[in-house]
């Protein structure tokens, strides 16, 4: 597949060497093969410049990281080597808007003491530390680098991981050898989540609205005194310096956005209400719910990134066994009222995950541009929900729109990225088939014109055995915020026992612990008040993280996720 | 269940304009204006969700909806002054001071007892912060204009800003036991307020001079820290905040007019105020209001003290008070609970009316736009089968700016507005009476296993 057109001996020499490095890596453990002059031609490919154009049987030449030329008609430098992708599909590379990938998650601290005064904590137990930079935890050997870019992914904005203020963001290329090897553009965004802090202040939402409004406006003052100084330091009290402040002064100028992750239809609104108040530029990601308030999001004029995560299409016959259990034991029994309103919840479910996937579809058809961002999808599930949005009334184009010119243009680098075009940045994805084909496979990845090839790997074994047994860390979310603690499972024999331990230090001893397929369920009781909780939980484990659901009786279910603690 | 579903999506699409104000004319019913009379056999025409008319046989505008109010009981939309219902957080509870939240930003249109108030003839509330702290924060006065995903379709326009105060016990559970800080007691709660107080003061005045002194040549002097928490507690002093206190005892109370005469303070409501019936005749010489329960009491020690008669005695010493549920269940039938004060205190029908229409309104200052029927207030009106302060009374329709948000005749199983798909079946649940809401968000600060 892979040739050179040059019959010195040098490239001879260098055809073998190329040849065995690119067969010689698997999906694995691959490395971005730089071979002299970093000088590629796809040839026989089918180019899609960019959404909606199709130039058949073309060429692709690439060099020192950048697109040198494309089309029918084109001469191959003699330095190049050619990857013939006959019948092959090459799109520009994607781009995601907002995602944590390649950013390494500090370790937690648990154990910490309650601060003596929980309404005026150190500002980093409050989340409040926007004067951090992503840049300092960014790692190109981060697994969640390669999972993405193996999807044709090549550039992501990446964020701090943290509640409320983190820090700011950066947009990287999914390549390189360092942190500075990865930006194309830092301090992109100021990144904000509407998160409280656990048991201090700012707790609830709306201390943590309000914090932002306290936090921006003495940001204004300080910036207009500082001016004021500049000009007039003999005559002025010296400002002090507050880089906290300090952080906020590019938002001001309007240089750059906030960038808020909002999911759920009042979130948005919440983070709507900061942007009328305070008057700076938005940049929305991971939202989910926002085709419920589409006006009102639409005439805000904020950047859109929509999550590529769908909740899970619910089986058709998910109960007939059961049913068909109990009408043998019991005859056909009329439905009971629970019965009904069971049904009817279950309907209502289901036309409820019909409309969010087809969010992207309702943008499209409304004229809004948006991109996507992977920070909650897990991205094993990105192509099929992807399909799922097109079958759901999104057009391919609009897809593809959405992951390459759109974001391009949403982060201010379509100059450099979004498409197939001299000059820009070498970033592409090769597919064997149409990339929203159920049956295309990824086959290579170009970033910053690193080549990386992936082998057709065969797909995982879907029986394979789901492991509870181990130390986990969860987070719940609840109306007064996030909770989060270690869940131990002990498994003996197939005895499954454990505990919990909360965020107050408390660790409880788990009763009914099962494991049935991928779902662990168990409960556990909690006094409060002289009263005694029963809480239940039940989560689905994929592999080393579980997502499901705690539900503590009358006071609701919230949320519950978690990830198995590295041994 | 086509059909449901199509009834369904007729009630959605019709609602979905939520700040949209209907016409209508209510016919022939018997007109409960609570402020200037009952009239029977009489029209109410609503225009663009205000009241245009009231009279005997007005024709009907072409192509107005006209409901036929005969043998029916016409009343202005039911006013709830303390409901913490449509609301995402209550509790800011860390801080003993925390008027720089505000409940607005919180607001919950999605929450289905707002259409089970709607059943109840409610048709604006005041959504108020917990009483965790010494100051709470803002509350929100919303219209129930069910149907919307807006959050602020749901707020009422032009409303004042309120603020919560609490008083007692709860405070210092929360911040003197749970946090082992200031206030632990009483004194420690009237001192956190005077605090507060003084130290909003002293920044007004700081900003005052800062402005007066910054243009003069050889002033050296840098802004003041800009503070949300200060300047909020700043625009209580000023007037522009009312302030609506959880309260019980008479000495509490005694002690928070004392305060607000220190400061200057003239507008407060005082909320619970068991024993508001002890110092009505101190309440009515300040000007102060009361929001009581009808008979809720002894469910914690604070609370023994307490009488069946508190609104009615309010009342009649000329305190401008109002009845209020302080949860979602009693919320749909507060016209019961003005009704127990014809049995207990003898009120006449207006008066007891007004505790749950014109008074609150009054206590919440949107006594111009609402809280009774008159010419050129807003179209919020209940319908009843029945006298609504008759055991026998029954809400039929309920209207707000003109819109029929809950018709009896027309009431579908399901009226959520957005079935989330992570979401179990709501079983149902009993709360005993005894578990409000004030306190929503504190509970793990009281779990056996802490000291």
């Amino acid at each position: 597949m892979i040739q050179r057109i040059d019959n010195r001996f040098a490239g001879i020499f260098f055809l073998v060497i190329g040849l065995f490095t690119l067969y010689g890596v698997s999906a694995q453990d691959e490395k971005p093969i730089a071979p002299v002059g970093r000088s590629y031609a796809l040839t026989h490919v089918n180019i899609i410049p960019s959404p909606g154009k199709k130039i058949e049987k073309g060429t692709v030449v690439m060099k020192d990281g950048l697109i040198t030329a494309v089309g029918t008609n084109v001469s191959i430098p003699s330095d190049a080597i050619i990857i013939k992708a006959d019948s092959m599909y090459v799109y520009a590379g994607f781009i995601d808007g907002l995602s944590r990938t390649g950013v390494t998650k500090p370790k937690d601290e648990p154990g910490q003491q309650r601060p003596k005064d929980p309404g005026n904590p150190p500002a980093e137990r409050a989340g409040i530390t926007p004067q951090n930079d992503v840049r300092n935890w960014l790692n190109p050997s981060e697994k969640s680098v390669e999972e993405l870019r193996n999807l044709g992914f090549t550039v992501s904005q990446v964020v701090p991981y943290g509640h409320f203020l983190p820090g700011t963001s950066a947009v990287i290329l999914l390549s390189g050898k360092s942190s500075d090897d990865m930006v194309l553009v830092d301090q992109s965004g100021l990144y904000s989540e509407l998160t409280g802090a656990q048991f201090i202040y700012p707790n609830t939402v709306m201390a943590v609205m309000a914090k932002w409004r306290d936090l921006y406006r003495n940001a204004m003052l300080t910036k207009n005194y500082q001016a004021m100084y500049v000009t007039n330091r003999n005559a002025l009290l010296r400002p002090q310096n507050d880089r906290v402040l300090e952080a906020f002064y590019p938002v001001i100028d309007q240089k750059t956005p906030v960038v808020f992750k909002a999911e759920g239809v009042l979130e948005v609104q919440r983070v709507l209400t900061l942007k009328r108040d305070l008057g700076f530029s938005l940049t929305i990601g991971d939202l989910r719910e926002g085709f419920l308030v589409l006006d009102k999001i639409k005439s805000s004029g904020a950047k859109l990134f929509l999550s590529l995560d769908l909740p899970d299409e619910m089986k058709k016959d998910d109960k007939k066994p059961k049913d068909k259990k109990d009408s043998i034991k019991t005859g056909t029994k009329p439905k009971t009222a629970l019965d009904l309103e069971k049904e009817g919840l279950e309907k209502r479910k289901k036309e409820s995950i019909a409309r969010l996937t087809a969010q992207a579809a309702e943008f499209s058809k409304a004229g809004i541009t948006f991109g996507f961002s992977a920070l909650t999808a897990k991205t094993k599930d990105i192509p099929s929900n992807l399909r799922r949005m097109i079958a759901a009334g999104l057009t391919e184009e609009a897809a593809l729109t959405a992951l390459t010119t759109a974001p391009a243009k949403l982060l201010g680098l379509d100059d450099r990225l979004g498409t197939i075009e001299n000059g820009k940045i070498a970033n592409l994805v090769v597919s064997d088939k149409p990339y929203f084909n159920e049956k295309a496979k990824v086959r290579y990845v170009f970033v910053d014109g690193n080549l990386y090839q992936l082998e057709s790997k065969a797909p995982a074994k879907p029986d394979s055995k789901t492991v509870a047994k181990g130390s986990w860390s969860y987070t719940t979310e609840t109306p007064n915020g996030s909770n989060n603690g270690k869940l131990t499972i002990k498994d003996d024999n197939g005895n499954l026992s454990g505990t919990i331990l909360n965020s107050m230090g408390k660790e409880t001893e788990l009763k009914e612990v099962q494991l049935s397929g991928s779902t662990l369920s168990f409960t556990f009781e909690f006094s409060m008040g002289g009263n005694t909780q029963k809480v239940e939980v039940s989560v689905k484990i994929d592999g080393d993280t579980f997502e499901g659901t705690l539900s503590p009786g009358k006071f609701g279910n919230f949320p519950m996720k978690g990830t198995r603690d590295p041994k | 269940m086509k059909k449901i579903l199509l009834i369904l999506i007729c009630f959605f699409s019709l609602s979905a304009q939520a700040q949209d104000k209907g016409s209508m004319l209510i016919k022939n019913g018997t007109v409960l204006t609570v402020t200037k009379g009952t009239l029977p056999e009489t029209d109410v025409l609503i225009k663009d969700g205000k009241i245009a008319q009231i009279a005997k046989n007005i024709p009907a505008p072409q192509g107005v909806k006209v409901i036929d109010a005969k043998g029916l009981f016409v009343m202005p939309g039911i006013i709830d002054p303390h409901s913490h219902i449509a609301l995402d957080a209550i509790n800011e509870m860390t801080s003993p001071v925390t008027a720089e939240v505000a409940e607005s930003d919180v607001v919950n249109p999605l929450q289905i007892n707002i259409y089970h108030a709607l059943a109840g003839g409610v048709t604006t509330i005041h959504a108020l912060h917990g009483s965790a702290n010494a100051i709470g924060g803002q509350c929100v006065t919303l219209k129930l204009r069910y149907g919307t995903f807006s959050l602020d379709a749901m707020r009422m326009e032009g409303a004042p800003r309120t603020i919560k105060f609490a008083l007692g016990e709860n405070p210092t559970r929360v911040h003197g036991g749970g946090s082992n800080i200031v206030p632990r007691t009483r004194m420690g709660v009237e001192f956190v307020i005077r605090k507060s107080f003084s130290d909003a003061k002293k920044y007004m005045e700081d900003w005052d001079a800062y402005n007066k002194n910054k243009s003069v040549k050889g002033f050296r002097g840098a802004p003041p820290a800009y503070n949300l928490r200060l300047e909020t507690l700043a625009e209580i002093l000023k007037g522009n905040i009312l302030i609506h206190c959880h309260s019980y005892r008479a000495d509490e109370i005694m002690m928070l007019l004392n305060v607000c005469k220190d400061f200057g303070i003239k507008k407060i409501t005082f909320q619970h105020a068991n024993e508001g019936f002890k110092v009505a005749p101190e309440l009515a010489a300040y000007g102060a209001m009361a929001s009581v329960f009808s008979d809720w009491w002894a469910y914690k020690f604070e609370v023994y003290y307490s009488s069946a008669y508190n609104a009615a005695i309010l009342t009649k010493n000329g305190v401008v008070t109002s009845v209020n549920s302080d949860d979602p269940e009693m919320m749909r039938h507060l016209y019961l609970e003005a009704g127990k004060t014809q049995k207990y205190g003898a009120l006449t029908d207006d008066e007891a009316l007004a505790l749950i229409t014109i008074n609150p309104a009054k206590q919440m200052g949107i006594d111009a736009r609402t809280g009774s029927l008159e010419v050129g207030k807003d179209g919020d009106v209940a319908i009843f089968k029945n006298h609504p302060l008759s055991i026998y009374g029954v809400p039929q329709f309920t209207i707000v700016d003109g819109i029929v948000r809950f018709d009896k005749a027309s009431d579908p199983a399901d009226m959520r507005l957005w079935a989330d798909p992570k979401q179990n079946l709501d079983e149902a649940t009993f709360y005993e009476k005894g578990t409000d809401h004030c306190m929503d968000g504190t509970e793990f600060l009281f779990t056996s296993d802490k000291k």
